[in-house]
C-alpha cells in the first residue's frame, strides 16, 4: 500500500487543470491557510535562529530579534558542550604540523555515522541481492521472518540487547583487549543496526525492477551472482544506496535511547545524548546557550534536506519512519 | 548427491550442480544479515520473555515465574497468560487445519512417515530451545565470574567450556543431541524412501504444529501452576485471591462486548423491520459485557503497578489527543496543496522540515517557548489575546481541572498538553505529504464525472476524495498510534521534575525503571505487556479498520 504511494511522491505533478488562473477570493484563502502553515512549520525555528543570537534576558523578555548577534554564544556552547574540539599541535620552532585531533559529539555522530551506514550496506546489499534474484530453498519464509522482525517494538528489543552487547563486549575484550569493549564504545552503537530490515526490504524492492535480459547478457558474458552484484548491479542502484544513507544519517543523528544506555563517557557519544545532558543537566538556565546549541545540532541535517531532498521524501514516505 | 565427486568440471556442468551452488551462493549472501537478525531481531523477542520471568538484575538471579507480571498487571497478569495460551492453541489449531487440507489430497498411507518425521523435528526444535535458554543464565554469569581478572581468551573460553557441562545445561544438551539425531535419521529416511510432491508441506507443518501445541501447553502449564501458587500463598495469609472468578467474567465480559460489535454489524446489513432487534441485543449485551469489565477489572488490576498503568492511560490520551488532530490537519493542508496553485514544491518542502529535523533539538525550542516564565513565547500569546499565563511544562493540574471542569473529565496534565502540541506540529507535514500522495493516486476522471453530475466541492470531497483516500488514512493512524507507544525523545527532553510521572507513557516509565534501578526482570515483562497490547491493538484496527477501507 505505501509502495504505491511513494513511487509517485517524488515526481508528482500539478493535476492538470491547465495554468493557474487569476487570484480569486478562494484561491487568497488558500494561499492564507498555506502560509500560514508555513509559518507554523518554521516559526520555532526561526525564533530558535534568532534566540540563539541574543543575551540571556533578551531570550528571558521573549525579544523577536537580538540587539546585537551575539556570535560568542556559538563559541560558548561549542565549547561547554563538548560539541566539537580541533586540536592542532604544530612545531614550536618549524611551524611543521605534528597531530591533530578531533573530538566532541560531532565528530562521534559522524563517526557512528559512517561505520553504520558503511555496515549496513556491505550487510544489507548481498541479502537484498539474494532475496531479490536468486533462487534457494526457504527464500519466501526467511524473507517473511525477516519482515516480521519489523514489528516488534523497541522497548522489548531494549534489555535483550543490552544483555548480549554486554555479553559480546566481553568475549570480544578478551579477545582484543580494552579496544575491543563494545559497551561505551563504537561496536555498541553500530553493529546492532547493521542488518536493517527496511534497508534490505527498500534493496529488493529496487533489484526486482533490474531487467533480466542484463543478468542473460552477463551470464553468457561468463559472470557469476558476485560479478554481476558489483559490475551491473551495484552501479544502477545509485538512488536507493542514496535513500539508505540519508536515513541512516537522520537515524543516527536522531538516536537518543539506545545511546543513553550504552555510553557512559564522553568518547563516544553522539549528539543527541550530548545536547540533550547539555539542556537538562549542564545549563537549566541558559536558554540561549541551548538555543545555540540547538540550531548547531540542526544545521548538517537541514543541509543535507535541502541537498537530497528527494531521498529524504521518498525514504521516509517508504518507511514511515524516521529513525 | 556427490557421485561424480566434488570436482569443478561436475559442479558446473550439471544442473543439479548450478542448483547447489546458487543455494550456497545464496546463503553467503544472507549469511552476514542472517546472523545479525537472529542475534539482534529473533532472538530478543526469546529473550525479553524468559529474562521477564526471572529476577534479574544486571545478572541472572532466580526463576520467579510470572511474579513480574503480577507485579505490573496484578491478577490481570495471570488471565492475560490464560488468554495468551489459548491464542496459541488457536494458533496450533489453525496450523493443524492447513496440515489436513494438505494431508486429504495425499493419502494417509503413504505420508504417516512425513507426519512422523515432521514431528520428530517439531521436538528436536524444542530440545534446542529448551537446551539454549538453559544454557543462557549460565553463559551470562560468565562476564561477572571474569571481572576484575586479567581478562584473556584462555580464560574466557574455559568458562565458556565449563558452561556447556554445567548440570543441567549437560542433561539438556544430551537430550538436544538424541532429538536433533532422530531428525535427521527420519527425515533423511522419509526423502529417501517415501518421497512424494506433498513431503516437504507435509514435514514443515508437522513440525510447526507440534511446536507450537507443545509451546503453547508450556504456556499453560505455567499459568496454571503460577496461578494455583499465588492462590495458595494468599491462603496461607488468610486471604482470597479471585483469580478464577476474574478470568470467566473478565473473558465473558469482553467476549459480549466483541458480540455486540457483531451484532451492530449485522443490524446495520439487516433489514429495516429486523435491524431494531439486533440493535435491541446489540446495546444489551453491550451495556452487560461493559458492566462486567468495569466492575471485575479494577479489581483485578488492583495489585498493579500503578506508575505503569498511568503510563498507559497517558499513552491513551497522548494517541487520542494528538494522532486525529494530526491527520485532520494534515488532510487539510494536503486537499488545499492539491488545488492549482503555484509554489506547490516549497510548501510541501517546508512543511516536512519540523519532522526531519532532530527530535532532541526541536523539543528544546519547545521548552523554551512553553517556559513557565511569565514572559516565555507561549505566555507571551497568552496574555496577548487576555488570558492568564500558564505553567506549561511544569504544571501537574489537567488542562480540564484549570477551566474549572470537574475531576473525571480532566483530562491530560498541561505539561502533557505541551508534549501533544509538539507531537502535532512534527507530524502535520509528514501525514500532508503521504496524503498529497494518496490524493494523487486518484483519477482525475472521477472528480470530472462527479462534477457533471451536479456534485459541489463539499460532496466531492466527502464521497470521492475521502474513499478513496482512506487506504492512506488507515495507514497514517497505524503509524501514528504506534508512534505514540514508541514516542520517547519529546517526553524526554520535555518533561520535568516539577510533573513528576504525569507526563510518562508506558515505554518512558519502562525505559525510567530500566535505567534508573536497573530491574531487567521487571521493565522486559511490563515490555511485553506493551508488545502484547500494541499487536492486539493492531490486529484490532485491521479488522474493524481495514474493512472499511476501500481499495479500488
Amino acid at each position: 500500500m505505501a509502495s504505491a504511494e511513494i513511487s509517485r511522491l517524488g515526481v508528482q505533478k500539478a493535476p492538470a487543470e491547465g495554468p493557474p488562473k487569476p487570484l480569486d477570493w478562494r484561491r487568497f484563502g488558500i494561499y492564507v491557510v498555506l502560509f500560514a502553515g508555513v509559518l507554523i512549520a518554521v516559526g520555532p525555528f526561526l525564533w530558535m535562529i534568532s534566540a540563539s543570537f541574543m543575551t540571556l534576558s533578551e531570550v528571558n523578555l521573549t525579544r523577536l530579534l537580538p540587539e546585537k548577534l551575539l556570535w560568542e554564544n556559538y563559541a560558548t556552547a561549542l565549547r561547554r558542550a563538548n560539541f566539537l574540539d580541533i586540536e592542532l599541535v604544530s612545531d614550536p620552532v618549524t611551524g611543521v604540523l605534528q597531530s591533530f585531533g578531533v573530538s566532541g559529539y560531532i565528530w562521534n555522530s559522524v563517526r557512528i555515522t559512517l561505520i553504520t551506514v558503511v555496515g549496513s550496506l556491505l550487510v544489507c546489499i548481498p541479502a537484498a541481492y539474494a532475496f531479490a534474484r536468486m533462487r534457494f530453498v526457504g527464500r519466501n519464509f526467511l524473507f517473511a521472518l525477516f519482515l516480521s522482525t519489523m514489528m516488534i517494538p523497541g522497548i522489548v528489543m531494549l534489555i535483550p540487547h543490552l544483555l548480549t552487547v554486554i555479553w559480546l563486549g566481553r568475549l570480544s575484550e578478551s579477545l582484543f583487549g580494552a579496544a575491543g569493549a563494545w559497551f561505551n564504545n563504537w561496536p555498541a552503537l553500530t553493529i546492532p543496526f547493521f542488518a536493517s530490515v527496511f534497508n534490505i526490504f527498500l534493496l529488493r524492492q529496487f533489484f526486482l525492477q533490474i531487467p533480466d535480459d542484463l543478468w542473460e547478457a552477463a551470464r553468457i558474458d561468463g559472470a557469476g551472482h558476485p560479478r554481476f552484484l558489483v559490475s551491473v548491479v551495484l552501479p544502477l542502484s545509485k538512488a536507493p544506496i542514496m535513500t539508505i544513507v540519508t536515513l541512516g544519517f537522520i537515524g543516527s543523528w536522531n538516536a537518543l535511547m539506545w545511546p543513553l544506555l550504552v555510553t557512559i563517557s564522553d568518547d563516544w557519544r553522539p549528539i543527541a545524548v550530548g545536547l540533550s545532558n547539555f539542556v537538562t543537566a549542564d545549563t537549566p538556565g541558559d536558554l540561549n546557550l541551548q538555543m545555540a546549541a540547538s540550531v548547531i545540532t540542526v544545521i548538517p541535517i537541514l543541509a543535507l534536506y535541502f541537498v537530497a531532498q528527494k531521498q529524504f521524501t521518498e525514504g521516509i514516505a517508504q518507511t514511515g519512519i524516521k529513525s | 548427491m556427490f557421485r561424480g565427486g566434488l570436482d569443478a568440471e561436475y559442479m558446473l556442468n550439471t544442473r543439479r550442480g548450478r542448483i547447489l551452488i546458487e543455494n550456497l551462493t545464496a546463503y553467503a549472501f544472507l549469511g552476514p544479515a542472517g546472523c545479525l537478525i537472529a542475534l539482534f531481531g529473533l532472538f530478543p523477542v526469546a529473550f525479553a520473555f524468559f529474562v521477564s520471568l526471572h529476577r534479574w538484575r544486571r545478572f541472572p538471579d532466580e526463576y520467579i515465574g510470572l511474579a513480574n507480571y503480577e507485579k505490573a498487571l496484578g491478577n490481570l497478569g495471570y488471565i492475560l497468560f490464560f488468554w495468551l495460551s489459548l491464542l496459541g492453541f488457536a494458533a496450533t489449531a489453525m496450523m493443524a487445519r492447513r496440515l489436513l487440507k494438505t494431508l486429504r489430497r495425499a493419502r494417509w498411507s503413504a505420508e504417516w512417515p512425513a507426519l512422523a518425521a515432521g514431528a520428530v523435528s517439531g521436538f528436536a526444535l524444542l530440545l534446542t530451545i529448551d537446551w539454549f535458554f538453559k544454557l543462557i543464565p549460565v553463559i551470562m554469569l560468565i562476564p561477572r565470574l571474569v571481572r576484575g581478572q586479567d581478562t584473556s581468551l584462555a580464560l574466557f573460553m574455559e568458562k565458556f567450556g565449563e558452561s556447556f557441562a554445567s548440570s543441567g545445561v549437560h542433561e539438556a544438551g544430551n537430550a538436544m543431541l538424541v532429538g536433533l539425531l532422530a531428525a535427521v535419521v527420519s527425515l533423511s529416511i522419509v526423502l529417501r524412501r517415501f518421497r512424494s510432491d506433498a513431503s516437504g508441506e507435509l514435514i514443515v507443518f508437522s513440525a510447526i504444529t507440534t511446536a507450537l501445541s507443545a509451546g503453547s501447553a508450556y504456556l499453560l502449564q505455567l499459568t496454571l501452576q503460577e496461578t494455583e501458587l499465588a492462590i495458595a500463598q494468599a491462603r496461607e495469609a488468610g486471604e482470597r485471591l479471585p483469580v478464577w472468578s476474574q478470568l470467566v467474567f473478565i473473558s465473558a465480559g469482553i467476549g459480549m462486548i466483541a458480540a455486540a460489535y457483531v451484532l451492530f454489524q449485522r443490524g446495520i446489513k439487516a433489514l429495516e423491520n429486523r435491524r431494531f432487534i439486533f440493535m435491541i441485543f446489540s446495546g444489551l449485551s453491550l451495556a452487560v459485557g461493559g458492566y462486567l469489565v468495569m466492575a471485575e477489572a479494577p479489581a483485578a488490576l488492583a495489585a498493579g503497578d500503578d506508575d505503569l498503568l498511568q503510563g498507559f492511560w497517558v499513552t491513551v490520551m497522548y494517541a487520542g489527543g494528538t494522532v486525529p488532530v494530526q491527520l485532520t490537519i494534515g488532510l487539510l493542508l494536503a486537499y488545499l496543496l492539491f488545488q492549482p496553485i503555484r509554489f506547490r514544491a516549497f510548501f510541501r518542502m517546508v512543511y516536512f522540515i519540523p519532522y526531519i529535523t532532530p527530535f532532541v533539538a526541536t523539543s528544546i525550542v519547545f521548552r523554551v517557548i512553553f517556559d513557565a516564565g511569565k514572559t516565555a513565547p507561549a505566555n507571551r500569546m497568552l496574555t496577548l489575546v487576555g488570558i492568564e499565563p500558564q505553567r506549561w511544562i511544569l504544571e501537574r493540574s489537567s488542562l480540564g481541572s484549570l477551566l474549572g471542569l470537574p475531576d473525571f473529565l480532566a483530562g491530560p496534565a498541561l505539561a502533557l498538553v505541551v508534549i501533544m502540541i509538539y507531537s502535532t506540529w512534527t507530524y502535520i507535514g509528514y501525514d500532508a505529504v503521504i496524503f498529497l500522495a494518496g490524493l494523487g493516486n486518484i483519477p482525475g476522471e472521477l472528480y470530472e464525472a462527479a462534477r457533471i453530475d451536479g456534485a459541489g466541492g463539499w460532496r466531492i470531497f466527502r464521497h470521492i476524495t475521502l474513499p478513496l483516500l482512506s487506504p492512506t488514512i488507515f495507514f497514517l493512524s497505524l503509524v501514528a498510534i504506534i508512534g505514540t507507544f514508541q514516542a520517547f525523545t519529546q517526553i524526554w527532553i520535555l518533561r520535568t521534575g516539577a510533573v513528576g510521572s504525569k507526563v510518562n507513557t508506558a515505554s518512558v516509565y519502562i525505559f525510567d525503571e530500566l535505567q534508573n534501578s536497573n530491574r531487567y526482570g521487571y521493565a522486559s515483562s511490563m515490555a511485553f505487556v506493551l508488545f502484547a497490547l500494541i499487536l492486539l491493538m493492531t490486529l484490532f484496527q485491521n479488522r474493524i479498520m481495514g474493512r472499511r477501507v476501500f481499495y479500488g
